[in-house]
């Protein structure tokens, strides 16, 4: 493997927030490299943090939100000591630009697509209105908009959602971002259009050379487009390492849940896999695994001890007890083991996964 | 578009029609039409045959009845001569006539008979809205003064294109009742009509015998006269409006002075405005205080939420909200006048003096201003909660951006459409206020004339508050339609 190019790098990250008069840890120490160019897909349930752990990026938590400890480096510079908003500006959409869930309401109703569009590049790249135009125009013909001359002066009702997805997006790459952040692009779309807004995204993301980070709970997309992984389970990523690694060699008791419980990928006549339980309070102080008391093949180090990181190999790493030497060797769940098989046999039938 | 706004003219229309509808038959029908003369002076002195009649004329011209004496019972007989003998033979098939039209007959104690005729619901309603609308024609004077033997002198009937007293071109008429049938300037709104006339009846008991829109609209106080030049030539100081000029079917000595023709009968004048215009100056200042106060120091607080002049802007709301209205305006007034030397009544100082309307201005200002500026601050921070405005964070906009770019082109819609029904309604008056300060304008106008039983003014105020209401909601909508892109008004669904 080539030195890795790292552009974005978030050390001991740790974000709190205050719920009337309680507080809650929903990001707990969590330390991940981004490497220039490459894909990465944040994966977990609802509440596991994915969305906040990004947003720290873009300095874009909620008001009652901090993050009280922990380091974001990118270009040299650590992003947790901008305070003002007017040096966040120069981050949020010009270098970090996010792309949110739902491009129904992501668009301002009463202003026109087109002044949505050239407003960011005026703003951040200094230009004058008819050239900002122009580029938008130009935006908006790349992310497959037909006509963008006399759709330009439209407003965004008079658009279906999946063309306000690709809005989003042109708005997002207006100023040639260095990542971009989505932030469950596709949930709100349905299924053709998911696709053709996935495809269109690592089109763009090949020809734009940016870094993308994807938020996902559709390990679908996930496994199409991602390089890389992160699982995060209750404000930690508890795993992390290629698609190849987490889809075909996982190590965490949760990730073997995620993957077991994918409706595509279950057996015909069987009963689809779910994991117990709910995820543990983040008001509380979590003691040993977070994940131990809806665990199948939890330890009773697990209750006691929080579990450190375990390489598996260059790529791949996890935090569970169950990779420890002296902990018993314990197989991955049959469903897991046939993973490989399951999803080719899938593609056969017309799927996506054969694509990479 | 134009077939949408179309329907909704007529849907508000037949909205206005029914709501009147639904008054005239009530305040004819529940209101006991002998309380009517009561204050009557005139009414009081009277005794027997003639009071009785004085009592059946003034219900006939106040709509209630028809009053058919003698001389009209006996118009359409065989022989009218005989009809006109109590108890003779052609006079019973007169009356039996009239029985049979619904007709009750009486007697004066002179053993004359009189009919009347109560008008039904649908009569009553239907007569309203059968003289609602006068339109002056060039056969005005034949008809009502040539033909009724009024005056024996012919007149021209003919329209014509003449100069008005400014020497503006103007369309003249000869034999129509007003002289002058469009003419220009003469201030707002520059372009002046005598053709089409609304008719709502006469007012009584104040006022009594002037039309109800004359006493809402004539100027108030002495007249104020001014140099003119009149029509022979004549210069004159003379509060008349020449451009009002009404056929007179007698002209006097002092009318051949000044005009060349019958039309002499003007408006003049007066010092002060109409009781309209009183409330109109008083409602449209407040409220563009209210405006130019409000929508800012709501948008600041929406825009410094939770901070310090957040709080102060609610408590300033709270605590007008929580005071009572009228101790707020008895307190202005009192501080008002012993601090500042403000006058505490209106017609102290009178309309010339801006000391007359600062505390009134204030108190009508400081009472709309916390709704505004609730309403504001809850939009504002409404949108500011919406995707759109995280979508346009992550793009990097700045917070002051954000808010005069997008938030506040959402917020300012719900505001817009409420603004035409500010404008308009301010014609109806402050009640209160006006009473507090003796403001000659229209709020007092509607309780005043429920009081008094003056149903015709009630009418009145009733259509002209319907109608406004009706038609500035729908202004509301089409200037709605120019602010809100998403809003396209269509008389049906589907295409644009």
């Amino acid at each position: 493997m080539s030195e890795k190019n790292i552009i974005l790098s978030v050390k001991d990250l740790e974000v709190k927030f205050k719920v009337r008069d309680r507080v809650l840890t929903a990001i707990r120490n969590v330390s991940l490299d981004f490497e220039e160019g490459k894909v990465v897909a944040i994966v977990g349930e609802s509440g596991s943090g994915k969305s906040v752990f990004t947003k720290t990026f873009t300095g874009m938590l909620e008001v009652n939100g901090e993050v009280s400890n922990g380091e974001i480096w990118f270009e040299g510079e650590n992003l947790l000591e901008l305070k003002k908003d007017s040096d966040w500006e120069k981050i949020r959409g010009k270098k970090i630009a996010t792309v949110f869930q739902d491009p129904m309401t992501s668009l301002n109703p009463v202003r026109t697509i087109g002044y949505q569009i050239s407003e960011v590049i005026m703003k951040h790249q200094g230009k004058s209105k008819a050239e900002a135009k122009q580029e938008a125009i130009e935006l908006m013909d790349k992310v497959g908009i037909k006509d963008p001359e006399r759709r330009y002066d439209e407003y965004p009702f008079q658009y279906s959602g999946g063309m306000r997805q690709r809005i989003v997006i042109a708005i997002a790459l207006a100023c040639r971002p260095k990542i971009l952040i989505c932030d469950e692009p596709t949930t709100a779309l349905d299924v053709t259009i998911q696709a053709q807004i996935i495809h269109l995204i690592k089109q763009l993301a090949d020809e734009y050379k940016f870094t993308t980070i994807y938020i996902t709970h559709d390990l679908g997309v996930v496994a199409n487009v991602a390089d890389y992984v992160a699982v995060m389970y209750a404000g930690q990523i508890i795993e992390y390492g290629t698609v190849e690694d987490i889809f075909y060699d996982s190590k965490h008791p949760y990730t073997w849940g995620l993957l077991s419980s994918l409706p595509q990928l279950g057996l015909k006549g069987e009963e689809l896999f779910a994991i117990r339980g709910t995820p543990p309070s983040l008001f509380e102080e979590i003691k040993g695994d977070a994940f131990a008391p809806r665990s199948n093949y939890s330890l009773k180090i697990d209750f006691e001890q929080e579990p450190p990181i375990f390489n598996v190999s260059e790529t791949h790493w996890a935090k569970t007890w169950l990779l420890d030497p002296r902990a018993p060797k314990i197989d991955p769940p049959s469903v897991i083991k046939t993973l490989h098989e399951r999803m080719l046999d899938m593609t056969k039938k017309g799927g996506v996964y054969g694509d990479r | 578009m134009k077939g949408y706004i179309l329907k909704r003219i007529l849907r508000s229309i037949i909205s206005v029609f029914i709501v009147v509808s639904i008054v005239i038959t009530m305040i004819f029908t529940l209101i006991p039409r002998t309380k009517l003369l009561d204050n009557d002076q005139a009414y009081k002195k009277l005794t027997g045959d003639t009071k009785t009649a004085y009592r059946l004329n003034m219900y006939q011209k106040l709509g209630y009845l028809h009053f058919a004496r003698i001389g009209e019972i006996c118009a359409e007989s065989e022989d009218p001569a005989g009809c006109q003998v109590n108890g003779s033979e052609a006079q019973k098939a007169a009356l039996k006539e009239f029985e049979e039209k619904d007709y009750v007959i009486e007697y004066f104690r002179n053993k004359t008979p009189y009919a009347t005729h109560d008008y039904t619901i649908p009569e009553l309603i239907f007569h309203f809205w059968g003289n609602l609308i006068k339109i002056d024609n060039k056969n005005f004077v034949q008809k009502n003064y040539i033909d009724t033997g009024v005056i024996s002198t012919d007149i021209e009937k003919k329209y014509y294109i003449g100069k008005d007293d400014n020497n503006f071109p103007a369309i003249l008429c000869s034999g129509c009742e007003y002289k002058y049938q469009l003419y220009f300037g003469h201030g707002f709104p520059f372009i002046h009509q005598n053709k089409i006339r609304l008719n709502f009846g006469i007012s009584y008991p104040t006022k009594s015998g002037m039309s109800t829109l004359t006493v809402i609209n004539e100027g108030q106080g002495s007249q104020k006269a001014f140099m003119q030049t009149f029509p022979t030539g004549l210069q004159q100081e003379s509060p008349l409006k020449q451009m009002t000029a009404k056929f007179k079917p007698n002209i006097d000595h002092l009318d051949s002075t000044r005009f060349t023709d019958n039309y002499a009968d003007c408006e003049s004048y007066y010092e002060s405005p109409s009781m309209v215009n009183t409330s109109y100056i008083f409602g449209i200042i407040s409220l563009i205080i209210a405006y130019a106060l409000g929508l800012p120091a709501g948008m600041g607080m929406a825009r410094n939420k939770g901070g310090f002049w957040d709080k102060i802007g609610v408590a300033f709301i709270n605590f007008i909200i929580a005071l009572p209205s009228l101790a707020l305006i008895f307190f202005v007034r009192q501080i008002g006048a012993t601090l500042f030397g403000l006058p505490d009544k209106f017609p102290m100082l009178g309309f010339n003096n801006v000391k007359s309307y600062l505390a009134p201005l204030f108190i009508l200002s400081l009472l709309s201003l916390p709704g505004l500026m609730t309403w504001t601050r809850r939009y504002m921070i409404d949108q500011s909660n919406a995707d759109y405005v995280k979508f346009a964070k992550a793009k990097g906009l700045s917070q002051r951006e954000i808010f005069t770019k997008h938030i506040l082109k959402n917020a300012i819609i719900p505001i817009v459409n409420g603004i035409p029904g500010s404008i308009i309604l301010c014609i109806s008056g402050a009640f209160i206020t006006e009473s507090a300060f003796a403001i000659p304008g229209m709020g007092k106008m509607l309780p005043d004339s429920i009081n008094k039983m003056n149903n015709n003014m009630v009418i009145t105020l009733a259509f002209i508050f319907a109608a406004l209401s009706i038609f500035s909601v729908l202004l509301g909508d089409l200037l709605m339609t120019v602010v809100d892109p998403r809003i396209q008004l269509q008389a049906r669904g589907g295409k644009k």
